[in-house]
């Protein structure tokens, strides 16, 4: 118990006097605002547009203006209202500042960062170092303590190159082609179908984007992104010499399975993992992602030189730990509520 | 590719293998290639390719590298260490502490592959085959944990990433590329203009992959003579429920007791005896009174039966035999409290002559003449003409605490390792299913802490498909033991959920399958329960999709058909 009880002090005292945590997850209370809260909250601040990070209902939600076209269009019925916050644009109460600073993710996602007297606090929300096609560049401002997400936080998962990534789908898409095989990226809906189809149409290779995917292309498009030789797939079905782009929750429905020459690449970090091929019945395994790996985590953290460091999400416990080993004050940040995740989840 | 090597000299192109020179990283490309492909076409060719291209000389070491065995079957050598001392290596190699190499481990699902991600990737590039076979060998001999470590860490040094990663895999026992033994006799077959039969039978005869594939490519399989002491595959049985599946064809098949044991082959020569279980591991010293009984028999031979708890003349019950499996050297109190006999039920080989092309009724005929020679139990063989003739002896094998019949094919040749009909299995209950554990979760009450909870699924190709959750149907003293292995496969935690990796196979009983989209497969079972823990089963041996659809429509009838099959 005391351990326990030292640990909550400890990264209450961290927080402090930025956020804290409550039963809703974290909240900063000059704002009275939650962050990327899980169920409906008056006021939210959206880190991006993902769902797991955007609950669906907020009355409030703060947050970029290319966050806030996403949210609207993924939830059309939703009827609050939005503050839009430019990257660098400040918010400011009861003496405390907030910005929205590039996290690199996906289009309009951003990290926190809060000032206030000589203090400063960065929550990265997800981000990513590498540089993508449809994702501001991340920045590294500095900061006192750091809130770092951890998905990839184990060293086995570093990453190749992003542009040889991007020449890998592309010869693997060519290949298939020439093959007369059907090229099927697997790629989330929001963000990395976005990126393959950047990709593929700098290569003037044609795509035939799944309806979820399609229908944010409006968004893309706002912030300057063109697919001149893109479709939904509601018009038909790829023809000779089209790429197909599906999430991979579709690798074996019918959308995919009744290609009958096909060849399937998985475009996610998870692609790392020889086990994911069987997952998702791919032919080609590309750790293409909008995570940053674990040598992007560690430049991070050294560039926004946090005293402290709080981890979240996916090996918040290695990294912290890994961190500590490396003379770095690391914790994980306790889970708020324990919300029992899916067993089967991809 | 093509055998440019074979011209040698000193004129040989540099880079191309000489002798005794392959390099080991042309195995570790063509097993990531082959991991690669989906078909298993595909992956013959690929496997094909590069046993084309090696030099003679090291032909025998890399077939055996390529099945991922690193020894023929019949040096009965093994290299298989243990997880902590390769993650020591690792650690050592890398400069991860070793629960940062746990972590990765059940990040990745795979020592090896993990370890790889690890490596240097500019490492490596000098290991030849030859010295990968010399440096296992020198392996398998140190018995130390601190020389395996450093003989370990030695060969990562010297690896690059992805030999690293296949060496390790082959160290761990198992590549999981979806390529087998079967599909590398293919290659050979392939590789070589063999013909497949006669690679697999000589594989069979040698217990050897290598001598198999150097004998093939000098079209010299016939040379190749049959030896004991080396697993072989077991011939497996089709399973039928009613006696009418099989009332047309009664006349060709011998009817014997199915027993409620372990398989297991015995080898037979002078006083020296080997058992092998149907996961093909030696278990002869778990079984010593069955060892000894048969090291006074005269002549030598290769037996096919059941080990089963057996008292007073009778079989006894699973449960008790469950007693004396996994351990090593039993103790005599536990020997005698839980006695097993072997039930011998096939003759595949005797004094040096190989019998498995012989039809059943010779090997029966060998069997009895072994049988006269010396104390050894047989399993009864009858006939039975008539379905009803059947349905009798099924409820008097019952009677006799049997599980049920074999039905054999006369005419039928012993198909190692494969499942036929010429084999049947008749069953009765609705029946049980081989699952595998893929996930475990603390119980409540008062099995709160323990690990009683298992998720479990079937075969779907190389998935396992969840197909339903059971509150262990074990003793406490079982879910702690499972429980302590199940922390070890772990491969990811979610909650209270630990994912596992499949390795564990359950014996589930239930009352009927329902259709579901509550698990991956599609069905639900009702009530299900474990009977019991299947130690002499891999995942390979589980239950399939298939084989839970089939069961659902003979229980159902089939709604797409229409109409029920008679």
């Amino acid at each position: 118990m005391d351990s326990t009880s030292a640990l909550t002090r400890y990264v209450s005292e961290a927080l402090s006097p930025f956020l804290e945590r409550r039963d809703t997850g974290l909240h900063a209370p000059a704002f009275d605002a939650a962050i990327d809260p899980h169920d409906p909250a008056p006021r939210a601040i959206l880190t991006h547009a993902h769902s797991d990070h955007a609950a669906a209902g907020h009355g409030e939600i703060w947050c970029t203006p290319e966050t806030a076209g996403v949210y609207r269009r993924r939830n059309p019925e939703w009827t609050g209202t939005a503050r839009l916050l430019s990257y660098g644009e400040a918010a400011e109460a009861a003496g405390i500042t907030l910005r929205l600073v590039p996290a690199g993710h996906v289009l309009g996602s951003s990290q926190v960062l809060f000032t206030g007297g000589d203090r400063s606090l960065l929550f990265t929300g997800d981000f990513k170092l590498a540089i993508g096609r449809t994702a501001a560049p991340a920045e590294s401002p500095r900061a006192d303590v750091l809130i770092t997400e951890t998905t990839f936080g184990l060293p086995v998962f570093r990453f190749p190159d992003r542009r040889e990534l991007e020449r890998r789908l592309v010869e693997a898409c060519q290949d298939a082609i020439a093959r007369d095989l059907t090229p099927v990226a697997l790629a989330y809906s929001f963000g990395k179908a976005q990126e393959v189809a950047a990709v593929l149409t700098e290569a003037e290779i044609p795509t035939v984007l799944h309806g979820a995917a399609w229908k944010l292309l409006p968004d893309f498009e706002a912030a300057g992104f063109r697919f001149p030789i893109s479709r939904p797939y509601e018009q038909g079905p790829p023809a000779a010499g089209e790429a197909l782009i599906a999430p991979p929750s579709c690798a074996r429905s019918g959308m995919v399975r009744n290609l009958r020459r096909r060849r399937i690449v998985y475009c996610s970090g998870w692609a790392l993992r020889e086990a994911s091929r069987a997952d998702v019945d791919a032919d080609v395994l590309l750790p293409m992602s909008d995570h940053a790996d674990f040598t992007e985590l560690l430049a991070h953290v050294a560039r926004v030189g946090a005293r402290r460091v709080l981890t979240m999400h996916g090996y918040a416990h290695d990294f912290a730990r890994i961190l500590s080993d490396r003379g770095v004050e690391a914790v994980p940040l306790p889970a708020s509520s324990e919300r029992p995740a899916p067993v089967e989840e991809r | 590719m093509t055998a440019e090597h074979a011209a040698g000299g000193p004129e040989a192109l540099p880079g191309s293998p000489g002798p005794g020179e392959t390099p080991y990283a042309l195995l570790a490309a063509t097993l990531e290639q082959v991991a690669g492909e989906r078909g298993k076409l595909a992956k013959i060719d690929r496997l094909a390719r590069c046993l084309d291209s090696v030099a003679d000389e090291d032909l025998s070491v890399a077939a055996r590298l390529l099945s991922g065995a690193p020894f023929a079957e019949w040096e009965q050598s093994v290299t298989s260490v243990g997880w902590s001392t390769v993650a020591r290596a690792a650690s050592e190699v890398t400069g991860w502490d070793l629960e940062t190499i746990g972590a990765s481990t059940r990040a990745i699902g795979d020592l090896g592959e993990a370890v790889s991600l690890l490596l240097d990737p500019g490492a490596g590039g000098t290991l030849t085959v030859a010295e990968v076979d010399a440096r296992l060998r020198a392996l398998s001999g140190v018995r130390k944990a601190a020389g395996k470590i450093e003989a370990i860490a030695e060969l990562l040094r010297l690896s690059s990433p992805v030999e690293g990663k296949y060496l390790l895999k082959t160290l761990s026992g198992g590549l999981r590329i979806g390529a087998d033994v079967t599909t590398v006799e293919e290659a050979i077959a392939r590789a070589f203009g063999a013909d497949r039969e006669a690679v697999a039978r000589a594989h069979r005869d040698s217990g050897d992959i290598g001598e198999t594939a150097a004998k093939a490519k000098r079209g010299a399989l016939a040379e190749i003579e049959f030896r004991l002491f080396h697993p072989i595959g077991f011939m497996l049985a089709s399973p039928i429920e009613h006696a009418e599946e099989v009332a047309e064809e009664l006349a060709l098949f011998a009817v014997e007791d199915k027993f409620d044991g372990i398989r297991a082959h015995a080898h037979k020569a002078g006083s020296h005896v080997a058992l092998f279980s149907r996961t093909l591991d030696d278990v002869t010293v778990q079984f010593p009174e069955v060892a000894v009984g048969l090291a006074l028999m005269p002549g030598s031979f290769l037996l096919d039966g059941e080990i089963l708890a057996y008292r007073d003349g009778r079989p006894d019950s699973f449960f008790r035999l469950q007693r004396r499996l996994g351990r090593k050297a039993p103790a005599p109190d536990l020997i005698a409290d839980f006695p097993v006999a072997f039930i011998a039920y096939d003759c595949l080989a005797r004094n040096g002559r190989p019998l498995f092309e012989a039809p059943w009724t010779t090997r029966r005929e060998a069997l009895e003449a072994i049988a006269r020679e010396g104390p050894l139990l047989l399993s009864a063989a009858g006939r039975a003409d008539t379905p009803a003739a059947l349905e009798r002896y099924f409820d008097e094998a019952r009677s006799r605490g049997n599980e049920g019949l074999m039905l054999k094919r006369l005419d039928s040749p012993y198909q190692a390792g494969k499942r036929g009909r010429a084999w049947r299995k008749f069953k009765k209950a609705i029946g049980t299913l081989d699952v595998v554990v893929t996930a475990v979760e603390q119980g409540n009450g008062k099995r709160a802490g323990m690990l009683s909870d298992y998720t479990f699924g079937v075969r779907d190709g190389e998935r396992i498909v969840n197909i339903g959750k059971a509150y262990s149907g074990l003793t406490d003293e079982e879910i702690r033991r499972m429980g302590a292995h199940f922390r070890k496969i772990t491969v990811a935690r979610y909650g209270p959920v630990r994912s596992v990796s499949p390795d564990v196979v359950l014996e589930v009983a239930f009352d009927t399958i329902q259709k579901s989209n509550r698990h991956h497969s599609g069905y639900a079972l009702r009530f299900p329960r474990i009977v019991r823990i299947r130690t002499d089963k891999t995942p390979a041996q589980a239950t399939t999709l298939e084989e839970v659809e089939e069961l659902y429509r003979s229980l159902h009838g089939d709604p797409g058909s229409g109409s029920r099959p008679e």
